[in-house]
C-alpha cells in the first residue's frame, strides 16, 4: 500500500557554467527569495517542491549542480537519473553561451536519452549588459530541439513559468509512455488521498 | 485507503492499533514519547505482527502531517517510535513495515531543516544495521544515495551544522552500502551510477578535512573538540566500502577516484592522491591489488599528453601502491607494468628533447619544462625499482631481460621506431634504462647465477660496458655488482684500501656451488676482459676504479674456485703491466689508479687465499710503496685531491708485484702455477673495435651500417663470413699460446654452443628440443653465419654479423618474456 503525497515525482537537474545563476533560480522558485551574494555551490544542492497542475500533485526534486569544473565528476553522476535538465546560461556572458555545445555533449554522454532539456537564458534584468541576443539563443535551441526560456531570478521573471512548463511537459511525456515510466508515475488511484495536504505546501 | 481527520474525536470507533499509536504522543511534544504506551504498542505489534505494516503506515501518515505543519516535536516522537518498533520486531515481519519506515526517512530527508535531515539519517543508519532475512524486491535506494551524497557536499552557512550534515551524509552512505552490498536482489550499489556519487562524496570530505586539519593550530584542541572528525569517519567508511568490493567491482570503485583526482587537480600535489591509494591498497582484498595497479597504469597512459607534474604524480602513486601490493598478486601483469613504465620513460625523453607533446606539428601547444620531465623520469625509475623489489627472483630476471630488450643499441633504431630524437635521445634512453636496471637489480639475490644471468642478458649488458660513455660504463658496473653480490659484501668494498688485515671487513664467504663454477667457466673470460678494458678507458674516473675493485673483490668472494683465483691473479698482473706499459698512453692518473687497484686487489686476494708466502710478498711490496711511492696505493689515489707523481718512469723493482714470486708461493700450495706463468692477454676482437665505433661518442647511424653492408667492403668480408668450425679452431690455435690451447678451445666451444641464440630461447621457454635436434640446428646456424654473440671472443668476420645479430636479440626478447 502506498500513501504517497503526490501523483508524479520528477527529478530536475540544473546544469551550466559557474555563476550563471542556477542556485538563484532554484531558490527563487522553492523559497521565493533571491539571495544576494550567493556563494558557489559545492558539489550538488537539493531542493524539493510540490506543485499542483490541473489537480495533480507533482513533486519536483531539484538537484542544483555546481558549475565549477572540479565538481564535474559528482555532478555528472546526477544526470543519469534526471527526468529533465535545465541548461542555464547567462545572457550577459558570451562565454557561458559558447560553452553550451560542450554541455550538450555531456548530456549526450551521461544523461538518459529520454531526458527533457530546456535552455534557459538567465539574468534578463541586466538587459543593458546583454551579450547574447534572444534570436541567436532561440535558433540554437531550435536546432537542438530544446525548449527555450529567458528568466530573471532577481526579478522573478518567468521562474515559476519555467518550472511549471517543465512539469507540464513531463506529465505529458509521462502519460505518453506510462508503461515504460511506471516508477516516476505511480499507478492512478494511488496517492489520491490525504486531503489535508492541500496546495503547495512547505518550503 | 483510509481517510481520517486530525482530531480523533471519535476515538472509540477507531481500530485498536490506531488508538495505541495515538496514545504514544503526549499532549505537549516537549514531554517526549509516552514510554508506558510505547511499551503497549510494542507488545501489541509483537503479538500481532500482521498489524505491523498498518501501524507503520499510520505512524508515517501522522509524521508526514506533522512535518507539513512544522510540528517537529511530534516528528521526533514518531521517528523514535518507528525506530523502536523496528528494533523490537522480528525480521520476517518487518518487510512491509520497512516500506513505511523508509518513506518516513525519505520525507525527513526531503526537508530543508538540517535537524530533520540528521534525524532521518540517524534512523536510516539504525535500520541499516538490522539484517533482514527476507528479500525485498522493489526497494530502491537511488534517492538515498543521491541525497546522502548531496549532504556530503553540504554548503550550509553555519560551519558546525555544515559539519553535522556532512557527517550525516557520510554515515548515510555507509548505511546504504551496508544495506545493499550483500543483497543480490538490491540495485547493485557497485554500479557506476551509484559509485560515481558515493566515491567522490567521500573523497571530497577526506580532502576538505585535510585542509581544515592542517589549519588547526594544535592537535590537542582538535581532539578535544570532537570524538571523531569527519575525516576519520570518512576514511573508515571508505575503507569499509573498499573492503567489501569484490573482483568485478574494483574497477567501478577506483574509476571515480581517478576522475576525482583529475578534476580536482590532485595529482600534482601528490600527498592526497598517495593517501587515497594507500587507503585503497590497504583496504581492498589483497588478491585484487593488481587491478588497482592496472587501472593506475591505464590512467597513466591516458594522461600521456598531460603535463609532466600530473604524470609524475600518477607515477608516484603507482610507486606507493606497488610497494603495498603483495608480491604475488602483481603477478599476471608484471610485464605490462614494466612495459607501460618504460613507455612513459621513453615518451618523457622524447618530450624533453623535442620540446612538444606532439613531436612536430603543434608547436607551442604546451611548454614542456625539462626539469619537470627529469623529475618524472626519476620517479618512473624509482617506481620500476620499487616494483621489481616486490617480485620473486624468477620474475625479476624476466624483468631484467625485458628491460634489456628495450635498450636501444646505438645505430640500430629497432626499439625506437618513433623516436626522431637522434643519438642524444638514444643515449638518454640508454642511460634511463640502465638506471632502471640498477634499480631492479639492487638487492637481487639468486642462488643460481646461471639462470639469473643468462647470456642473453649478460652479453648485451657487457657490450654496453665497452662504450666510450663513462656514465653508461659506470651504470653497467653497478648492475654487475648488484647481480654478483649475494651476501651483502658490496658495501665492504666501498673503500679501496691496502689494509694488512681484511678480517675487519667481515666478509661473508660461502663455498661456491657447482652452478657458480659453471657460470665462471662460461662467462669468466668475458668478465675479466671487460674489467681489463674498463681499466684501460681514459675516461674512467675514481668511481669507475672503485667499482672495478668491488667487482674484482666480489668475484673473489662470491664465485672463486682455485682456477678463478689463478685467473684473477693473472688479470691483476696484466693490469699492472698495462699501467707500466708506455704504448697505451694512459694519463698519469689512470696509471696510478690501476697500480693502486692492483695493490688493493692483490692485498685482498692474498689474504683470501691464506697462502703465507703470497701474503708476505704482497705486504712487502705494499710496505715499500708506502715508503717510496704512496701514489701507487689506493689511500693516496682514491681521495678527493690525489697527490700524483708527475712521471711514473721510476716505477720498477721492489714496488712492483712479481709474477715469478707469486707463482712460486702459490705453487707451494697446490695452485696450478703453469697457468699463472702464462701472462693474461685479453682477446682483442673485431667486436671491440665495433662497439667503439658504435658508441655514442661517434654517431654512426643505421644508414651507415646499412651502407657498409652494401659497400665493396662486403666482398672482402664475405669469405670470412662462411666460417666453419675448423676455421674457428684454427683461429684459436693461431692466437692463443700453446699451453692454453686445449683448455681455451674447449671452453670456447662450450661457450659458443651455449650462447647461440636458438638454444637460449629454447632453454628459456622450456620448449626443449631434443639434444640432437638443437645440435643440428646449431650446426646449420653456424654454417650459415657466425654465431651472433655480441661479445664472443673469436670470429674474425664478426663485423658483418654484429649488425645483424642485434636485431635478432631485439626480436627475441618480447617472445621470451611473454609468459
Amino acid at each position: 500500500m502506498s500513501m504517497e503525497d503526490y501523483d508524479y515525482l520528477f527529478k530536475i537537474v540544473l546544469i551550466g557554467n559557474a555563476g550563471v545563476g542556477k542556485t538563484c533560480l532554484v531558490r527563487r522558485f522553492t523559497q521565493g527569495l533571491f539571495p544576494p551574494g550567493q556563494g558557489a555551490t559545492i558539489g550538488v544542492d537539493f531542493m524539493i517542491k510540490t506543485v499542483e497542475i490541473k489537480g495533480e500533485k507533482v513533486k519536483l526534486q531539484i538537484w542544483d549542480t555546481a558549475g565549477q569544473e572540479r565538481f564535474r565528476s559528482i555532478t555528472q553522476s546526477y544526470y543519469r537519473s534526471a527526468n529533465a535538465l535545465i541548461l542555464t546560461y547567462d545572457i550577459t556572458c558570451e562565454d557561458s553561451f559558447r560553452c553550451l555545445p560542450e554541455w550538450l555533449r555531456e548530456i549526450e554522454q551521461y544523461a538518459n536519452n529520454q531526458v527533457v532539456t530546456i535552455l534557459v537564458g538567465n539574468k534578463i534584468d541586466l538587459a543593458e549588459k546583454r551579450e547574447v541576443l534572444r534570436q541567436r539563443a532561440e535558433d540554437f535551441a531550435e536546432a537542438q530541439s530544446m525548449l527555450y526560456l529567458e528568466t530573471s531570478a532577481k526579478e522573478s521573471d518567468n521562474v515559476e513559468k519555467l518550472f511549471l512548463d517543465l512539469a507540464c511537459e513531463l506529465i505529458r511525456e509521462a502519460k505518453q509512455n506510462k508503461l515504460d515510466n511506471s516508477d516516476t508515475a505511480p499507478m492512478p488511484g494511488e496517492g489520491k488521498t490525504i486531503s489535508y495536504l492541500s496546495c503547495c505546501n512547505i518550503n | 485507503m483510509f481517510i481520517f481527520g486530525v482530531c480523533g474525536c471519535c476515538g472509540a470507533l477507531r481500530p485498536r492499533y490506531k488508538r495505541l499509536v495515538d496514545n504514544i504522543f503526549p499532549e505537549d511534544p516537549e514531554d517526549g514519547l509516552v514510554k508506558a504506551n510505547m511499551e503497549k504498542l510494542t507488545f501489541y505489534a509483537l503479538s500481532a505482527p500482521e498489524k505491523l505494516d498498518r501501524i507503520g503506515a499510520y505512524l508515517s501518515e501522522r509524521l508526514s502531517r506533522d512535518v507539513a505543519r512544522h510540528r517537529y516535536g511530534y516528528v521526533c516522537i514518531a521517528m523514535e517510535a518507528l525506530d523502536q518498533l523496528l528494533m523490537a520486531c522480528h525480521c520476517q515481519s518487518i518487510n512491509l513495515f520497512v516500506e513505511s519506515f523508509l518513506k518516513m526517512v525519505r520525507k525527513l530527508l526531503e526537508s530543508d531543516k538540517p535537524s530533520l535531515q540528521i534525524l532521518g539519517t540517524n534512523s536510516f543508519v539504525k535500520f541499516a544495521n538490522i539484517e533482514e532475512d527476507t528479500p525485498s524486491y522493489h526497494r530502491s535506494y537511488d534517492f538515498f544515495v543521491s541525497r546522502f551524497s548531496e549532504m556530503c557536499h553540504s554548503g550550509y552557512e553555519d560551519p558546525d551544522i555544515r559539519t553535522k550534515i556532512r557527517m550525516a551524509g557520510i554515515k548515510g552512505l555507509q548505511g546504504v552500502v551496508r544495506k545493499t552490498v550483500n543483497d543480490e536482489l538490491q540495485a547493485n550499489i557497485w554500479d557506476p551510477q551509484h559509485m560515481d556519487k558515493i566515491v567522490p562524496s567521500l573523497l571530497f570530505n577526506l580532502q576538505s578535512g585535510e585542509r581544515t586539519e592542517s589549519r588547526s593550530p594544535s592537535p590537542l584542541q582538535a581532539s578535544e573538540k570532537e570524538k571523531e572528525s569527519p575525516v576519520e569517519l570518512t576514511e573508515r567508511c571508505f575503507r569499509e566500502l573498499l573492503g567489501r568490493a569484490a573482483y568485478g567491482n574494483i574497477k567501478n570503485a577506483v574509476t571515480p577516484v581517478l576522475m576525482h583526482l583529475d578534476n580536482h587537480s590532485l595529482w600534482e600535489g601528490k600527498t592526497f592522491a598517495v593517501r587515497c591509494f594507500k587507503i585503497i591498497m590497504y583496504s581492498i582484498q589483497s588478491q585484487h591489488s593488481h587491478l588497482v595497479i592496472q587501472q593506475l597504469l591505464g590512467h597513466l597512459d591516458a594522461n600521456s599528453k598531460n603535463s609532466a607534474t600530473v604524470r609524475a604524480g600518477i607515477v608516484e602513486v603507482l610507486l606507493e601502491a606497488a610497494a603495498i601490493a603483495a608480491s604475488g598478486s602483481v603477478g599476471p601483469t608484471v610485464l605490462e607494468v614494466f612495459n607501460t613504465l618504460l613507455r612513459q620513460l621513453r615518451l618523457s625523453v622524447d618530450y624533453e628533447l623535442t620540446g612538444s607533446y606532439d613531436g612536430s606539428t603543434n608547436i607551442g601547444t604546451k611548454i614542456i619544462k625539462a626539469h619537470e620531465e627529469r623529475q618524472l623520469q626519476e620517479a618512473v625509475i624509482r617506481t620500476i625499482g620499487s616494483f621489481a623489489n616486490t617480485l620473486p627472483t624468477y620474475q625479476r630476471s624476466e624483468v631484467m631481460l625485458f628491460i634489456m630488450g628495450k635498450i636501444p643499441v646505438p645505430g640500430i633504431h629497432l626499439t625506437l621506431p618513433s623516436s626522431d630524437s637522434g643519438p642524444e635521445g638514444t643515449r638518454m634512453i640508454q642511460v634511463m634504462l640502465l638506471k632502471s636496471l640498477v634499480q631492479v637489480t639492487a638487492g637481487f639475490q639468486t642462488t643460481n647465477m646461471l639462470t639469473a644471468l643468462p647470456s642473453s642478458f649478460l652479453e648485451p649488458l657487457l657490450s654496453f660496458s665497452l662504450t666510450e660513455d663513462p656514465e653508461v660504463r659506470l651504470l653497467v658496473l653497478q648492475i654487475l655488482l648488484s647481480l654478483i653480490d649475494r651476501h651483502d659484501n658490496r658495501p665492504k668494498f666501498a673503500n679501496m684500501s691496502s689494509i694488512s688485515d681484511i678480517s675487519v671487513l667481515k666478509l661473508k664467504v660461502d663455498k661456491c656451488s657447482r652452478q657458480d663454477n659453471l657460470f665462471m667457466k662460461k662467462h669468466g673470460q668475458q668478465l675479466y676482459r671487460h674489467i681489463y678494458l674498463g681499466c684501460k678507458e681514459e675516461s674512467s674516473g675514481r668511481e669507475h676504479y672503485e667499482a672495478l675493485f668491488a667487482l674484482l673483490g666480489l668475484l673473489s668472494v662470491e664465485l672463486a674456485n682455485e682456477e678463478v683465483v689463478v685467473d684473477l691473479i693473472r688479470l691483476a698482473l696484466a693490469l699492472q703491466d698495462l699501467a707500466l706499459s708506455t704504448d697505451e698512453a694512459l694519463p698519469v692518473y689512470n696509471r696510478c689508479a690501476v697500480h693502486a687497484l692492483v695493490a688493493a686487489y692483490l692485498n685482498l686476494i692474498c689474504q683470501l687465499t691464506t697462502v703465507p708466502a703470497f701474503c708476505q710478498h704482497i705486504h712487502e711490496v705494499i710496505e715499500v710503496r708506502q715508503k717510496e711511492s704512496p701514489y701507487l696505493l689506493p689511500e693516496a689515489v682514491f681521495v678527493d685531491s690525489p697527490k700524483l707523481h708527475s712521471s711514473l718512469d721510476k716505477v720498477e723493482g721492489s714496488v712492483l708485484f712479481l709474477q715469478s714470486k707469486i707463482t712460486e708461493s702459490l705453487g707451494g700450495s697446490g695452485y696450478n702455477t703453469e697457468r699463472l706463468a702464462t701472462p693474461y692477454v685479453p682477446q682483442y676482437t673485431e667486436e671491440d673495435r665495433l662497439s667503439k665505433r658504435k658508441s655514442i661518442g661517434e654517431t654512426i647511424s643505421l644508414q651507415v651500417e646499412v651502407e657498409s653492408r652494401n659497400s665493396p667492403e662486403k666482398e672482402e668480408r664475405t669469405p670470412a663470413e662462411e666460417i666453419t668450425f675448423e676455421t674457428l679452431k684454427n683461429a684459436i690455435v693461431d692466437s692463443v699460446g700453446m699451453e692454453e690451447q686445449e683448455r681455451e678451445r674447449r671452453r670456447q666451444v662450450v661457450e659458443k654452443f651455449q650462447k647461440a641464440p636458438f638454444e637460449e630461447i629454447a632453454a628459456h621457454c622450456g620448449a626443449r628440443a631434443t639434444q640432437l635436434q638443437s645440435k643440428l640446428n646449431q650446426i646449420f646456424e653456424i654454417t650459415i653465419r657466425p654465431p651472433p654473440s655480441p661479445s664472443g671472443t673469436i670470429s674474425s668476420g664478426y663485423g658483418q654479423s654484429q649488425s645483424r645479430s642485434v636485431p635478432i636479440y631485439e626480436m627475441k626478447f618480447p617472445d621470451l618474456c611473454v609468459y
